[in-house]
């Protein structure tokens, strides 16, 4: 995003949805994610003027803190967000409270049901709740358990459970934690959360696809010949090497993100704009999702592993050398692999999603490449010419591309490509929403739209189950190939893509 | 969304009755059941226009309070009858005024407070209150209750339950139901108040329904203008939460003036504005007033004056000069003109230009209009030389209940800032 001036006339038109009364309860308060993202977005939404008077944050976790450490602590994560809002801060900070509690101990949650009662004659919640699980998976079924068996649960309509990733680790465990969590609270009460799904590119997905006439008609088979979704970091493990050792990138971010992304681009347009129309169409793709050899995975998946990349200058270490990861971890940093949908939009047409860290750039699309012209009339500059392709840029320098032949400038009829581009940046010049801004106002206007169901997560790990097992079983299969850091990933991953006779896209 | 009626058939009770009736049918008809935790809604519901067309025999009945279709269609047919001019507006108080004075007997049956806009039960009022006067000044208090289940959509569920009270009768009747209404206002929720009629009207029972404390709906093109801007500036400035459903219609023209300047390579342009007008239907001229006062509060314009400008025959229109930050001048003319075919309320838009003359580059010329053919009058004169961004305003079509309930589910609790600052501004914009 470049610096540019704020459109004045721009202020305060967004008519934006005002979140009822409500107390918002954060287990895990003490953690990183409390203090980068949760609060920051909460404390967005009261500068936003959407959060209502009768709001309150109650932050929980093992720590003695009192409610003034808590509030100190959380300003000091704000850091310079707060600064020259100091007035606005003070509303929001006389919000924040703190209770020291336990979600393994029964006798510290009856505590907490106590104190959410005082808060909610203090601050006049109304006993509307949404209780955010920021804690290890580990606590995911034994928490919400904990929080039904309080009485914490019992109002559908006015009690909600946000659940972080991972839902699981794979199919059975996330049918099993499901099994838990809809024993203890309703499926409407439960939100699991996907931060991509809170990015307003990927939401754009939707309104491209489904309010305008110009692209449903040519988005199935007859007219696209494969799609490309891509998630590239430049980033290596950074500090979370303990979680990414037993995840490693399917788990960390194909399963998830780019599922949802996924579904997103090949569901089917739904009834109308509810969150259940459109979870059950991310579902139905998503159950018709298969690895493009289902039986012989390792023959439409490649498996990475960043090497030592850089220069003398900047040396970047290799995966095995970081800190906290086991030096001979077979753990995958990157991932590609080929998928098909067996249905009638989607039959034959090859999906091919890749992920991967230390990657040259850091960078999420989605890449729909339409089919040749039957007949090519003109010579094209390039030799031949250039399938049409429309590219969704999630992320950086979000926005659209459509890429066309036109006649290159000249006394004959050569061909040649351009790109016809649409930039956020360009057209509306103001910074989006953080995703959790969008997701945290969404879970507590209780509206799961963007959260992710318990069919839809279950078809999700269905999806990876042949992959997964294979790993798990017979690792020799799919070994994870080294390629050097900064580089796209190993050459495996070419030849994925070159035995179609295509290449990935080099953005 | 259809409208609803109440599922069960309204009960007439004398006025002392309604408060013990309605504990009674809580604490056991409904077994104890609190009904939904939202708000009460109290509703004045005059409906003068449409009493008079069913008294008249021009309009069926039933009078719902509603502004169905059939019902403008009955509006316009009798402007050119009773002579007014074409340019007169369906809610124009002159039209109703008008209707008066012919002469009818026609009646229909009164299911005012009965019926309930599908997007406001939406929202589970726990208590729709409707005060309902009647074109009998000198009819006496009836009170109707009913409970009330909305219906709840397809597969949306939900028990939560209100209840409905109506209050028919002559003015004042009403006024002296005032002391019925305070009780059955529960402290412990937020309370709206729509006043759904002329701000002309009856001030003192609007003063007495709606005290700071709760949360007001008007319509500011209804009434004169001056009493109008002063109401709004008058609540803002008590601290009252005021919601005004003429600012809430120019919601499209704000937005397609702001989307002229998303694109950061316009942004600069708006430090360069040397004029601006604004043409609208009729004789009010507040909404123009506040959208031109929203443009200058936004871009941090100082009024330094402001005067009549005389018609030619279509009525005065409104001139000012702002200052810039810069201390540029900046003029404003706001005129009257004349249309065929009004909309609904009166001083509804018609166009809008503002002339940008950055330095260094042509001026940019940015025209948005209500039709094409509202275009026209300001594309005239010297537009060649610059560049010109014009678009069509689309015209929300939408309900005085459908914008309420959209008040209803943003839950406000407070003025809108954007609002608070341009009625300070259109109030002095208007001449005394």
């Amino acid at each position: 995003m470049s610096a540019v001036l704020t459109n004045p006339l721009r202020v305060g038109l967004r008519q934006e949805r005002i979140i009822p009364a409500q107390c918002i309860v954060i287990f895990g308060a003490s953690g990183d994610l409390t203090q980068r993202k949760l609060i920051p977005a909460l404390f967005e939404l009261y500068r936003q003027r959407r959060l209502p008077s009768e709001f309150a944050v109650l932050g929980c976790a093992r720590r003695p803190w009192s409610d003034e450490e808590f509030r100190s602590r959380m300003a000091d994560a704000l850091g310079e967000e707060i600064a020259g809002h100091g007035h606005i801060w003070e509303g929001f900070a006389a919000g924040l409270f703190y209770e020291p509690a336990d979600l393994s101990n029964p006798a510290s949650i009856l505590a907490l049901g106590q104190r959410l009662e005082q808060i909610d004659r203090q601050r006049a919640t109304r006993g509307n709740r949404t209780f955010y699980l920021s804690v290890s998976p580990a606590f995911y079924g034994s928490g919400t358990r904990a929080l039904a068996a309080a009485g914490l649960l019992d109002d559908p309509d006015r009690t909600r459970v946000v659940i972080e990733k991972p839902f699981g680790t794979d199919y059975p465990s996330a049918q099993a934690l499901n099994k838990v969590v809809q024993a203890s609270a309703k499926e409407k009460q439960i939100f699991r959360i996907d931060h991509y799904l809170g990015k307003e590119t990927v939401q754009n997905i939707l309104v491209l696809r489904f309010a305008n006439t110009i692209f449903e008609p040519i988005w199935n088979r007859n007219y696209i010949a494969n799609v490309q979704i891509t998630a590239a970091e430049t980033v290596g493990v950074e500090e979370r090497a303990g979680y990414y050792e037993s995840s490693g990138a399917l788990r960390d971010m194909v399963q998830n993100h780019l599922t949802q992304i996924l579904a997103l681009t090949a569901m089917e347009p739904p009834g109308r704009f509810d969150a259940e129309a459109i979870r059950n169409e991310k579902a139905k793709v998503l159950q018709a999702a298969r690895l493009a050899h289902q039986g012989e995975p390792w023959k439409c998946c490649v498996r990475g592993q960043y090497g030592a990349g850089g220069n003398a200058r900047s040396p970047i270490p290799g995966y095995r050398e970081e800190p906290g990861v086991n030096p001979n971890t077979t753990t995958e940093t990157y991932v590609a692999m080929k998928l098909f949908i067996d249905n009638w939009r989607w039959q034959g047409v090859p999906f091919y999603v890749r992920t991967g860290k230390r990657l040259p750039k850091r960078l999420s699309e989605v890449v729909l490449t339409f089919r040749e012209a039957p007949v090519h009339l003109f010579d094209a500059a390039g030799g031949a010419p250039t399938p049409n392709q429309l590219i969704l840029r999630i992320q950086p320098d979000e926005g659209a591309d459509i890429r066309f032949e036109v006649k290159a400038p000249g006394s004959g009829m050569r061909s040649r490509p351009v790109d016809m581009a649409f930039s956020y940046d360009e057209s509306f010049g103001e910074p989006s929403d953080e995703g959790y801004v969008r997701l945290l106002a969404d879970a507590m206007l209780g509206d799961p739209t963007l959260f992710t169901r318990s069919d839809e997560v279950e078809a999700a790990w269905r999806l990876y189950t042949p992959l997964l097992e294979l790993i798990e079983d017979a690792p020799w299969r799919l070994p994870v190939q080294p390629y050097e850091a900064r580089t796209w990933g190993p050459a495996a991953a070419d030849n994925l893509l070159a035995e179609d006779g295509l290449v990935w896209r080099r953005p | 969304m259809s409208t609803q009626l109440t599922l069960q058939a309204p009960t007439a009770l004398p006025p002392s009755e309604v408060p013990n009736y309605l504990q009674t049918l809580w604490g056991e008809g409904l077994q104890g059941s609190d009904g939904a935790t939202t708000f009460t809604l109290v509703v004045y519901e005059a409906s003068w226009l449409q009493q008079h067309l069913i008294r008249t025999g021009r309009a069926d009945g039933p009078l719902t309070g509603l502004l169905e279709p059939e019902l403008i269609k009955a509006a316009k047919q009798a402007v050119p009858e009773l002579g007014l001019p074409l340019s007169t507006a369906v809610m124009d108080q002159r039209l109703a005024w008008e209707l008066g004075q012919q002469p009818g007997h026609h009646q229909a049956q009164d299911l005012r407070g009965q019926f309930v806009a599908a997007a406001i039960s939406a929202h589970k009022p726990r208590r729709l209150i409707t005060l309902a006067p009647t074109l009998d000044e000198g009819q006496t208090l009836e009170t109707l209750v009913a409970a009330y289940c909305p219906l709840p959509d397809e597969g949306a569920g939900g028990t939560a339950c209100g209840d409905v009270v109506v209050l028919r009768g002559g003015r004042g009747s009403l006024h002296q139901s005032l002391e019925l209404i305070h009780p059955l206002i529960r402290d412990d929720l937020p309370c709206w108040v729509w006043w759904n009629s002329s701000l002309d009207e009856a001030p003192e029972l609007l003063e007495a329904l709606a005290p700071p404390s709760r949360r007001l709906v008007v319509d500011s093109s209804l009434g004169h203008p001056r009493r109008c801007i002063d109401l709004l500036v008058r609540c803002i400035k008590a601290g009252q939460a005021v919601n005004d459903l003429n600012w809430l219609r120019l919601r499209t023209w704000r937005e397609s003036l702001a989307m002229v300047f998303d694109p950061p390579s316009r942004r600069t342009a708006l430090e360069q504005v040397v004029q601006l007008d604004i043409d609208v239907e009729g004789d009010h001229p507040l909404k123009g007033l506040l959208l031109a006062a929203w443009i200058a509060d936004r871009l941090g314009w100082h009024l330094v004056e402001s005067y009549d400008i005389p018609g030619n025959g279509d009525g005065d229109g409104i001139g000012a000069s702002f200052e810039r930050t810069d201390g540029a001048a900046v003029q404003l003319r706001l005129m009257p003109v004349p249309v065929g075919s009004p909309k609904i309320h009166p001083g509804a838009l018609v166009g809008l230009r503002l002339i940008c003359a950055p330095q260094g580059r042509p001026p940019l010329c940015v025209i948005l209009c209500s039709e094409s053919g509202g275009c026209m009058r300001l594309e005239a004169g010297g537009m060649a030389s610059m560049e010109l961004a014009e678009d069509v305003v689309p015209l929300p079509n939408e309900s005085e209940e459908v914008e309420l309930a959209r008040l209803l589910a943003g839950g406000h609790d407070s003025t809108n800032p954007l609002l608070a600052s341009a009625a300070s501004i259109a109030a002095r914009l208007l001449p005394a």
